[in-house]
């Protein structure tokens, strides 16, 4: 599958959201090439949503923000476009709503580490919802879910998986972020 | 009015029977009084009129604004990196469609070693660009970086120590695979065209091992050997087709011209057995020193092998002034700490077979024990009668005419020991197995060939040509009539590997811990197929005995360094320990060193 017709995609885009009590939501975008080498790498600075935002958008504001504000914003300044997009958190898939790539969402296998600074936040905490609103499927190693009223999107991502001719772990590629998102806050915190 | 009395009083009583009607004028008469108020009732009244607004008030209103906010992001783009070309590993093609070669199979599944920036770095583009690296288990197990075999997972945290550091110490414990780890690095490191030119600097007897093992490990990285006349080195020195040079220490110092040529700068040095360069006056020190690199790393099984200093000498070279003498040794560990990885084999192997020490605890012979006491008693006195003129040297000398009488009788050449090696290696060959035997004296390795000639003893020491020594080794390893291998602690220590050897007999002991423990690892390393059983000959009531007690106390004092607290001056013999053997005194009292 191509994304213009002629030039496969050769990237997988992954996006996650860290979500802290003291800085409230940072967004991570990785673009990975097939062998798993970072390609390009974007993250956000803290986004505080108001106390309006937070009354107004009722249990939609995690999507809201995971999705259309850090998902979109992230996703648009990548320069290179992925064969699709993974997210481990199910609230950042309303980024399928704003972007022409398929959104994915993964889940972990018995296999994956999980570090230790990782998935401590409400969002990934969350039980899964209900797969009766997904599609869910084998990639590799992982099972990949995608939104209900976008099934049709698991053919075009199918191919394209198989066009990478890539092993990729697709879960793991989310400690990275997580860990890069650390050291990225952890550097624009001034030391005392 | 009608008056309630008058009602009452009108009424006909109850005993007539037609009603009496009267009517009563009920007109009050009024009177008027004039006021003067009657104009004022005859106006007509004035009417004002009032006009109120009914119409709702608008009201206020508070706007809150749901637009999206402007999030400020931070970005960064990564070259695309190369993969392997596939044009210089003709077998690769062929690999990669081969799914029963000896893959790194199922690495994922059982570990994942991140690589992290070191401490030194500071940019944060560059420490990102350390953690959003992926996996070794996954950048290896790809079909193009093929390795022959799977590393253990403390070989994979080598490798990303390595990997992401300028200036590193690799100092696992002898036979845990440095070599492999340092050239798996450079691999990685090569592939992802972070290096283009490498360096590495070994001990001579060494150079053969290197090349053997970058064959297996990265068999794709071209090699260039600095060897043969001067011309042919000049010409390899600047020869840049190959990215990876190895020379050798000796050597080093004969080019010493041309490597330190202004033109010639590397990416990488690396240095093998680096306590070389332990002595910063050193010429080795001062010529490594002085190569033009970006990065360097050096390894070794025994960053201190006899005092703190021997560490500040070889930071010397990785970073000069980073570390200063008589800084202390905790405040030493601290700040040297991220740029040392050190791992022992208890910690890590705990699959390798053990290693058993059997100490033959011998008496001297008669013949010995009288050569002995005479040749000791003479000593001491003679030493005692120096006075102010004795000196380290001098009571050296007596130390090793003792060890050599320990060893053998030097008229009559009898020796327990010996007596106790022939009968151990007769049960060593029947049970066809393989031993070495160490000594640090050659003459001793030749007596000792007399007399165990019916084993095939084979000799690697100082005397041995170099062209000669890979065949020999070579030889122990393939032919089975030759069961016993003779090496001096100086050729023999270091680098080789002889893991199918399941015994070690250290005839007489070294100074120093460390190269005891590195002679033993030749044969206790990875791949060791069964258990490695060491005898270490001593015998009662001598100087070895005195020697030995000296040196276990300090040999358990050797990691200290590398665990952040306080360390002895020295780990080998001081010239106070040498003095000490003898506890010699004068009238003033013992005996201060003189050299």
């Amino acid at each position: 599958m191509t994304a213009s017709g002629s030039k496969p995609l050769q990237t997988v885009g992954f996006l996650t959201v860290r979500e802290t009590e003291e800085h409230g939501y940072l967004g991570g975008y990785l673009v990975l090439n097939p062998a798993g080498r970072p390609l390009e790498f974007h993250c956000t600075v803290p986004v505080i949503p108001n106390r309006a935002q937070v009354i107004l958008y009722g249990p939609t504001l995690k999507p809201f923000i995971y999705g259309e504000q850090i998902g979109q914003t992230l996703v648009n300044k990548a320069n290179s476009k992925p064969a699709f997009v993974c997210v481990d958190v199910e609230a950042a898939l309303t980024l399928s709503d704003h972007t022409s790539c398929p959104v994915l969402l993964v889940s972990p296998n018995s296999t994956n580490q999980t570090p230790s600074s990782y998935r401590h936040d409400s969002a990934h905490d969350a039980p899964p919802t209900s797969h009766t609103n997904f599609a869910t499927f084998a990639m590799g190693n992982n099972r990949v879910s995608l939104p209900a009223e976008h099934g049709d999107d698991k053919e075009t991502v199918t191919k394209r998986w198989q066009a990478l001719t890539t092993e990729l772990d697709l879960w793991e590629p989310f400690g990275r972020i997580h860990e890069a998102i650390g050291e990225a806050q952890r550097g624009a915190t001034p030391r005392g | 009015m009608h008056h309630p009395d008058a009602n009452r009083q009108n009424m006909p009583p109850r005993d007539m029977s037609v009603p009496n009607v009267t009517s009563l004028d009920v007109l009050l008469s009024v009177t008027d009084f004039p006021t003067g108020w009657n104009s004022a009732i005859a106006r007509w009244p004035r009417v004002d009129v009032e006009t109120s607004n009914l119409a709702a008030a608008c009201p206020q209103t508070v706007s809150i604004s749901l637009r999206k906010a402007r999030i400020k992001t931070i970005g960064l783009t990564f070259p695309e990196l190369p993969m392997i070309d596939e044009q210089t590993d003709p077998s690769a093609g062929q690999r990669k469609n081969d799914r029963t070669c000896k893959r790194v199979k199922g690495a994922q599944a059982r570990s994942q070693t991140r690589i992290a920036p070191p401490r030194d770095i500071i940019k944060l583009e560059d420490r990102l660009y350390y953690l959003l690296q992926p996996p070794l288990e996954t950048i290896l197990a790809s079909a193009a970086m093929h390795m022959p075999f799977e590393p253990f997972p403390y070989q994979y945290q080598g490798i990303a120590f390595l990997y992401s550091r300028y200036s590193a110490i690799l100092a696992d414990e002898m036979g845990l695979g440095k070599t492999m780890q340092a050239i798996t690095a450079v691999r990685l490191l090569l592939h992802s065209a972070q290096l283009r030119s490498i360096l590495l600097i070994c001990p001579k007897p060494l150079v053969t091992n290197w090349k053997r093992e970058f064959a297996l490990w990265a068999p794709e990285l071209p090699l260039c050997i600095i060897e043969g006349d001067q011309a042919k080195r000049n010409w390899q020195w600047q020869e840049l087709s190959a990215p990876i040079k190895i020379a050798n220490y000796e050597l080093l110092m004969r080019d010493r011209e041309v490597v330190l040529d202004n033109n010639l700068e590397f990416d990488l040095v690396v240095l093998d057995e680096a306590q070389r360069i332990k002595n910063r006056s050193s010429t080795t020190s001062q010529i490594t020193r002085a190569i033009s690199r970006t990065r360097n790393w050096a390894l070794t099984g025994t960053p201190v092998e006899n005092s703190s200093e021997d560490l500040v000498g070889i930071f010397e070279f990785l970073s000069p002034g980073y570390l200063q003498s008589g800084m202390s040794a905790r405040r030493m560990a601290k700040a040297a700490g991220d740029y040392i990885l050190r791992r022992t084999k208890d910690k890590v192997l705990t699959d390798l077979p053990p290693k058993l020490y059997r100490d033959a605890e011998l008496d001297l012979t008669p013949e010995q024990w009288a050569a002995y006491k005479i040749a000791e008693d003479e000593g001491i006195v003679q030493l005692e009668g120096m006075g102010t003129e004795l000196t380290i040297q001098h009571v050296f000398e007596l130390v090793l005419r003792l060890k050599q009488i320990c060893n053998f009788d030097p008229a009559t050449g009898a020796s327990s020991k010996l007596e106790r090696l022939e009968a151990d290696l007769e049960e060593v060959a029947a049970s066809g197995r393989k031993a070495i035997i160490f000594s640090q004296w050659v003459n001793t390795l030749d007596k000792i060939r007399q007399r165990v000639a019916q084993f095939g003893p084979l000799e690697y020491h100082g005397k041995i040509p170099s062209k000669q020594r890979d065949g020999i080794l070579q030889q122990f390893r393939e032919d089975d009539s030759k069961r016993v291998i003779l090496m001096s602690y100086g050729a023999g220590s270091v680098g080789l590997n002889l893991q199918f050897c399941r015994y070690v007999f250290l005839y007489d002991r070294w100074w120093n811990p460390a190269v005891e423990d590195q002679a033993i690892n030749r044969a206790h390393r990875i791949g060791a197929v069964g258990s490695v059983t060491v005898t270490r000959m001593l015998t009662l009531n001598t100087i070895e005995e005195r020697i030995n007690q000296v040196l276990e106390e300090k040999r358990a004092l050797f990691d200290i360094i590398l665990s952040q607290t306080d360390a002895p001056a020295s780990l080998g013999l001081s010239q106070d320990d040498v003095f000490g053997l003898f506890n010699l005194r004068t009238s003033k009292g013992p005996l201060k060193s003189a050299a």
